[in-house]
């Protein structure tokens, strides 16, 4: 299969991920990622596609949670931050965080 | 912050530091643009310039990023170009709304790529690995719906892409949580303090 030889992404021609691939970005999604619940039925499916699609499910749920956490975040210091004015002792503080 | 930065990578660290830079230099615009904000303009504003902060921690060399600042352009206030400017420069603006037309090119060659797929004969199997596949697909759908500019990637792009979003958002997170955090904390100080 071509995709295999050509692992660099310039590949336009190669729309499909290899088993190789698949495996290689998986591990790196698992240092991301804080948990991977661990597969709790057996699987009859390819091992490698049960844990991409696990390893998505997670991703997608992860991104969910960080997008919902900027937002809430954003909420919070709205209301923390009586004013985005340089010159209020809030400011301060973050500057001198820096 | 400094012992904190110390126990992460350094990499990590750095990119929290130029994160917050950027930020903050955001959020100043509003110091002299409006005087009087509501509760939602203010989170709008912390989180926009948040966005534009983050995106351009990675010099838009990312999908992701570049698709962050098409949709903030397309935003009609005002607001998003100023924020933009002071947080990249105005050099950097103008290479910005060039951006929107690299989107249009990527959608373009996305909508050829998927043709092309479609011309070449399927051979549709039903079996087991056929289903984890379908999920799989579903999967990468969903994903694509959550990571900028995901719609017009490959798959092989999208999971790359994936990695560097996922690890810039965790940036964003993480200052974002100290900063509140520390004001938290900075007005119960002071809230004990008048009560003395």
């Amino acid at each position: 299969m071509s995709g295999r030889r050509s692992r660099q992404s310039t590949s336009s021609t190669s729309s499909r991920i290899t088993d190789d691939q698949i495996i290689d970005l998986v591990s790196k999604l698992h240092q991301l990622l804080p948990e991977i619940r661990s597969t709790r039925r057996s699987n009859k499916i390819n091992i490698e596609q049960a844990s991409a699609n696990k390893v998505l499910q997670e991703t997608c749920n992860y991104i969910r949670n960080l997008h919902k956490e900027v937002d809430d975040l954003s909420d919070r210091l709205s209301q923390l931050l009586s004013s985005i004015d340089a010159d209020s002792p809030e400011a301060a503080i973050i500057r001198s965080l820096i | 912050m400094k012992a904190r930065m110390q126990n992460s990578s350094s990499s990590a660290a750095l990119l929290k530091q130029e994160f917050l830079k950027k930020w903050i230099n955001g959020l100043q615009t509003y110091t002299n643009t409006k005087k009087e904000m509501t509760i939602l303009d203010r989170k709008n504003a912390i989180k926009l310039s948040a966005d534009i902060a983050i995106a351009s921690t990675r010099n838009f060399s990312t999908n992701w990023s570049r698709a962050v600042m098409a949709d903030v352009s397309k935003n009609v206030d005002g607001s998003s170009k100023i924020v933009t400017e002071k947080i990249l420069g105005r050099k950097e603006t103008c290479i910005i709304k060039c951006s929107k037309n690299i989107m249009r090119k990527s959608r373009l060659l996305a909508h050829r790529r998927r043709a092309i797929r479609r011309t070449i004969g399927r051979t549709s199997v039903k079996a087991a690995s056929a289903i984890a596949k379908e999920l799989v697909k579903k999967r990468t759908r969903v994903l694509k719906r959550l990571v900028p500019g995901g719609k017009q990637m490959n798959e092989i792009c999208l999971i790359k892409e994936t990695l560097d979003y996922i690890a810039s958002l965790q940036v964003q997170v993480d200052v974002m949580r100290n900063i509140a955090n520390a004001a938290d904390h900075q007005c119960l100080d002071s809230t004990e303090r008048s009560l003395l």
